[in-house]
């Protein structure tokens, strides 16, 4: 296989997902080490670009490659800015929804921003934040994430579902300060 | 628990999958009707989909020109290598810089940055044997690009690689090179251990040998009985052999020769 043609597929397949990919490796890391680890995510996806068969299915195959170099990189890091109660954030969920009241649950999607859903995110377990960013911000489908995750279809099901409910019992109990206090799982 | 309860106990795990169009026809056809008559899940699904809208809404990070500019050169061939004479490696920087390397250890390094494109062409001075007709680079360059294609699976165990093995297994004693995966393989039909690092933005893998091993390689073995090493580069990958103290070591580098050199010194 000639280099240049190569490269001109590799360039057309994997440059316009660029962005996103920084956009998703952000969720490991800031600024310069987020470049970082995309860098090498692409010096790797040209090293493996001849065992890409589906050229359709590049950016969740970039995603893939990403998410193990973060992985790699972050062995000692902790991501979580500040766990939550799990148990304690169901029960919130739980009692909004089981309010006839309309009140709790409009209040509470009157308040939602991305912003502060992206600092919820960090004080869930990572395996529902994960998903509901490749999901939500990133627009991946279940079966995509299932693949970048090694994960059945099944559970990318449950943890969005449920990860979407600790958030919503995050933003319902704890407020701004208490989404950054330090707890445990 | 009701039947009604049991049916809303199952259905509501499904309205987030509801919520994002993800279910079949016919399984979006029984949660509808589920939500329809149950407000529980109403809200529920109001929920999945509010959260779901607002996280959509959050602005994209966008790449750096800098980061932007490193990748679209990912893949361009080096203009040195190629081109580069045999004579090059051969001065005494050179040696100097195999020999450095040597200190750490027989072994076989691969180096993958920037640059791989098609078959590597062997070459002792001005001419050579493909590398296909030398086993040893060929199954290394072959096994490199096997880890990478999986992307590195294995943790780093240096310990647990090196069990059995007749000859020694030691790391890059380099600050600036992180060692992230080492896996067991077999090169040219013998035991062989692979390295993979982390070195100034590239990955690079290195692969403890057997000393025997380069000496039985054709034109390798006379290559080192002269120069002391065996050098060959084809657009941008380059492979160094060499036996110093009694240890195999093999090179190759798929980054340009002056970062290549970089790291052996």
């Amino acid at each position: 296989m000639k280099a240049e043609p190569k490269r001109a597929r590799f360039q057309a397949s994997t440059l316009p997902h660029l962005d996103r990919l920084v956009a998703l490796a952000s969720r490991w890391a800031d600024g310069h080490e987020a470049e970082d680890y995309v860098q090498e995510t692409y010096v790797r996806a040209w090293a493996a670009f001849d065992q890409l068969r589906d050229t359709g299915a590049t950016f969740p195959w970039l995603c893939q490659i990403l998410r193990t170099v973060a992985n790699e990189r972050r062995r000692t890091r902790a991501r979580r800015q500040g766990l939550v109660f799990i148990t304690e954030l169901e029960a919130a969920h739980e009692e909004m929804i089981a309010s006839d009241a309309p009140s709790p649950l409009d209040e509470l999607l009157a308040r939602l921003e991305a912003g502060k859903l992206r600092e919820a995110l960090r004080s869930i377990p990572e395996e529902f934040a994960e998903a509901i960013e490749l999901h939500d911000v990133h627009g991946l489908k279940y079966r995509e994430i299932a693949q970048i995750t090694s994960a059945p279809i099944g559970t990318v099901m449950s943890r969005i579902s449920r990860g979407r409910r600790l958030l919503a019992g995050l933003l319902a109990v704890t407020g701004e300060e208490r989404a950054k206090r330090e707890v445990a799982t | 628990m009701t039947e009604a309860a049991l049916d809303h106990a199952l259905l509501v795990q499904l309205v987030a999958a509801f919520a994002d169009g993800e279910l079949s026809a016919g399984e979006a056809r029984v949660v509808q009707e589920h939500v329809r008559g149950c407000a529980r899940c109403q809200r529920e699904l109001t929920l999945q989909r509010g959260i779901s809208a607002a996280l959509a809404e959050e602005p994209a990070r966008s790449a750096s020109a800098g980061l932007r500019r490193r990748i679209e050169q990912i893949g361009l061939p080096s203009p040195r290598p190629s081109s580069l004479p045999w004579r090059v490696w051969a001065t005494p920087a050179a040696a100097a810089a195999l020999v450095a390397f040597a200190v750490v250890g027989g072994a076989a390094l691969v180096s993958i940055g920037v640059g791989r494109a098609g078959a590597l062409i062997a070459r002792q001075g001005q001419a050579g044997r493909p590398i296909a007709e030398i086993p040893l680079l060929r199954d290394a360059a072959a096994d490199c690009r096997g880890a990478m294609a999986r992307n590195f699976p294995r943790k780093p165990d240096l310990q647990a690689v090196s069990e059995g093995l007749r000859f020694a297994v030691r790391a890059l004693d380099r600050p600036d090179a992180e060692l992230f995966s080492t896996w067991k393989t077999t090169l040219a039909g013998a035991p062989a251990v692979g390295l993979a690092y982390r070195w100034r933005g590239i990955v690079v893998v290195q692969y403890a040998v057997p000393p025997e091993l380069i000496r039985q390689q054709p034109e390798v073995g006379e290559a080192l009985r002269g120069a002391g090493s065996y050098s060959t580069s084809q657009q941008g990958q380059g492979i160094v052999a060499s036996l110093v103290n009694g240890s195999g070591m093999v090179l190759v580098a798929d980054a340009p020769l002056e970062e290549l050199r970089r790291l052996i010194l």
